[in-house]
């Protein structure tokens, strides 16, 4: 089976759109989360999200729009982006350039593309106003495009030409790590020789939201405390958007280009609860499960982990029921793995969660550090029995372990190494 | 040009809400739908808005295909002739042939159906379209590519004697291609050891191409077709010889209708090789009969193919019953 290996990352996220800027941002614990000007009216409760800088998509016409002068996009594409399109398509540039990809590499039968995102409700809802405002026949060609689930996918594989596998995924918040996990088994299977691996939001009023409904969304009035995962005055997550690529490739891709690669990936595993559509697991038991089959598949110990990217997101109730998968697969160890939510410093980017969090770990696992768990005040006695990382730590991670969890008790695990 | 032949039937008007005063919410509205055209394209809209002046709808209509268009090809926009291509030379797909329409459709107030739109493929096109949409006239029929076989099908002249390779034809103009092979049987005399083509047979491939003008182009009211035996030539004005042709070239030519009126059909018509002109008629006139579709002789090679009746023609006899009844008859 081909060893498969990360060479390449691109990031548009709240805390960084561009992997220095992201890494110094690990590092340092800095949140990407400021007060959201369309949140600021007074029937509605809540009002920090995860912002995406220096790019403004608050339009329904990508005309409008405006972004870093650095990406050239031409209307033809851009037209049928929605916002999280528009996020992804730059993570892919800067992807297909971290990788030295040129474009017969990118646009070959070898090479496929899979990608996740929620679609755009806000440009879904804008379309189907349109519709029954100005007719049937005169609403926008594109709108469909632009707006369903599956825009993420449409785009980038038209943009980047891509002949190889394709597909989007839908399980909610484990998304990206499910659109993850196949592409390792596309390349392991011998069926694609590289895998891009995309994850996006718009992460906007709209997509972010409709979760208040669920009462999921945290409160908080001050940036500086709104995502606090595992600590015990967490109430709720803290939305974001944007797009993160990511280049996987076999062994043979590596060393015919001559790339150095951020790690290599070991295996993945996937389980599910049995248990409800939005309410995860109390005991944690499909987490659990996903991790053990990744650790199995990668031909991994638990005790070998050095570090846990939790999915944790700051609920009440699904910290819990992960802490506890976590105990019951590390034996409650105290001391190992280190474990830590980096939704404490981006917030919770739904579908775009498990790709991005996976390329946090490549980045970590590059750079040679472990990042903290911010916002951490006073642990949740319920969280209590595993090692969970206050402050940065300055070691390289050998064994990385990545959790992703969504709606209907979907889990998906993920299992990273440092290369040599 | 021709005047349409058909009385306006009225089906074509734009809506009925351009007879709704232009009112200062309108321009705003209107300000914002043409934001990204040329301010001309946006000042012409308002004038057509307010007059319905016709006059006024190219410019919008230009106005907003320009818009459409990458940046770097727009400069093909701004001297184009009415045969630039959307999609060849100026990458205009499908999809955004439908942003257009639909632009149009909201700046002039009308509605464009999407069987309409199919046959737009040159700047030309599009204008007349809209022109025609806007002045309630009956749209003019779409040029065709007519290939070697449906030539040799319809024209009542053949091989050896057929000077024509390819063909398209539109309501306006018709356009061909002759390659001299050099087996032509009169190059053997034409000249001793020195074959060129004889001006008289260009002359002839001019008014072939005007016959299929004639059989695959001309207006008629529905039922009614061009008789195929019925074309012959009368006379022509002004023919010039400017060229020698010679085997292996390509004779491009063209003809387009300067007056029509049963029994005379009168065309001006030009050849070129290359950018060279060859031969120029200023005028060449041919006799013709309209009959009714039903009581129209079978063509020669057995297909009673003919203008106004493609699509069940080839299985339906010439008898004036509808295809779609003569395929359901056929499947019992």
């Amino acid at each position: 089976m081909p060893r498969v290996f990360i060479t390449g990352l691109g990031f548009v996220t709240s805390i960084g759109n561009d992997a220095a800027t992201v890494t110094r941002n690990l590092r340092e614990l800095r949140h990407g989360f400021e007060v959201f000007p369309p949140f600021q009216k007074p029937e509605i409760p809540v009002k920090v999200i995860g912002t995406i800088k220096d790019f403004a998509t608050n339009s329904p016409d990508p005309e409008d729009w405006t972004f870093p002068a650095g990406y050239k996009i031409k209307r033809e594409l851009l037209r049928t982006m929605a916002p999280n399109g528009l996020f992804a398509q730059c993570a892919m540039l800067q992807a297909v350039a971290d990788a030295r990809l040129t474009e017969p590499d990118i646009s070959n039968a070898h090479t496929g593309l899979y990608a996740a995102s929620g679609g755009s409700p806000y440009l879904l809802h804008y379309h189907n106003d349109r519709l029954n405002k100005v007719g049937v026949m005169r609403c926008s060609p594109l709108g469909i495009v632009a707006s369903i689930a599956g825009t993420l996918n449409f785009n980038l594989i038209a943009a980047f030409k891509i002949q190889g596998s394709s597909c989007g995924f839908s399980s909610a918040c484990a998304s990206s790590a499910h659109a993850f996990g196949f592409a390792l088994d596309d390349l392991q299977l011998g069926r694609q020789k590289r895998m891009f691996v995309v994850g996006a939001e718009d992460g906007n009023l709209d997509a972010i939201l409709p979760f208040a409904g669920m009462r999921t969304l945290s409160l908080q009035t001050d940036p500086n405390l709104a995502s606090r995962p595992f600590d015990a005055a967490r109430d709720g997550f803290v939305g974001t958007g944007g797009g993160v690529a990511l280049v996987l490739e076999t062994e043979a891709e590596v060393v015919r280009r001559g790339v150095t690669p951020y790690a290599e990936v070991l295996g993945w595993g996937q389980a599910s609860d049995g248990w409800n559509v939005a309410i995860s697991h109390p005991e944690g038991s499909g987490s659990a499960a996903a991790m053990t089959l990744a650790l199995r598949a990668s031909g991994v110990a638990p005790e070998q982990v050095d570090y846990v990217n939790a999915h944790a997101t700051s609920t009440l109730i699904g910290d819990i029921s992960e802490a506890r998968a976590l105990r019951s697969v590390f034996q409650d160890s105290a001391l190992r793995p280190a474990v830590s939510s980096t939704k404490a410093l981006t917030g919770h980017g739904l579908s775009l969660a498990g790709v991005m969090e996976s390329a946090f770990c490549a980045l970590a696992i590059r750079e040679g550090f472990i990042p903290g768990n911010a916002h951490l005040t006073k642990l949740d006695p319920e969280c209590a029995g595993i090692n969970i990382l206050r402050t940065t730590e300055n070691t390289p991670p050998k064994i990385v372990v990545k959790n992703s969890s969504g709606f209907g008790g979907a889990n998906v695990a993920l299992v990273f190494k440092r290369v040599a | 040009m021709l005047d349409p032949v058909l009385p306006n039937q009225g089906t074509n008007k734009p809506t009925p809400s351009t007879n709704k005063p232009f009112s200062p919410e309108d321009e705003t509205a209107l300000r914002e739908a043409l934001k990204r055209c040329s301010p001309s394209a946006f000042e012409s809209a308002v004038q057509f808005r307010k007059t319905g002046n016709a006059e006024h709808v190219p410019a919008v209509v230009i106005g907003v295909i320009e818009r459409f268009v990458e940046p770097d090809l727009r400069i093909k926009l701004k001297d184009a002739d009415d045969d630039l291509r959307l999609i060849e030379d100026l990458g205009i797909d499908s999809l955004t042939m439908m942003e257009i329409v639909i632009l149009v459709e909201d700046v002039l107030q009308m509605t464009i159906n999407n069987d309409e739109l199919r046959n737009l493929r040159t700047v030309g096109d599009v204008k007349t379209f809209i022109d025609c949409k806007i002045r309630g006239l009956v749209l003019p029929k779409p040029t065709k590519f007519i290939p070697i076989e449906h030539i040799g099908a319809v024209m009542p002249v053949q091989p050896p004697f057929l000077f024509l390779n390819e063909a398209s034809v539109s309501s306006t103009a018709a356009n061909g291609k002759y390659k001299i092979t050099g087996q032509e049987f009169f190059l053997q005399g034409h000249f001793k050891d020195n074959p060129v083509m004889p001006a008289s047979i260009m002359l002839e491939a001019l008014g072939q191409l005007a016959v299929l003008y004639l059989l695959e182009g001309a207006p008629t009211e529905p039922g009614k077709v061009v008789s195929p035996q019925s074309i012959f030539f009368t006379g022509c004005e002004g023919v010039r010889a400017h060229r020698i042709c010679k085997p292996g070239e390509i004779l491009s030519l063209s003809i387009k209708p300067k007056r029509m009126k049963m029994p005379l059909a009168t065309f001006e018509g030009a050849i070129r090789v290359g950018q060279e002109k060859a031969v120029i008629a200023e005028e060449i006139t041919l006799t013709f009969l309209i009959v009714d579709a039903a009581n129209a002789p079978v063509s020669i090679n057995g297909s009673s193919e003919h203008a106004g009746n493609q699509g069940g023609a080839a299985v339906a006899p010439a008898t004036g019953v509808p295809p779609l009844r003569v395929a359901m008859n056929a499947t019992g």
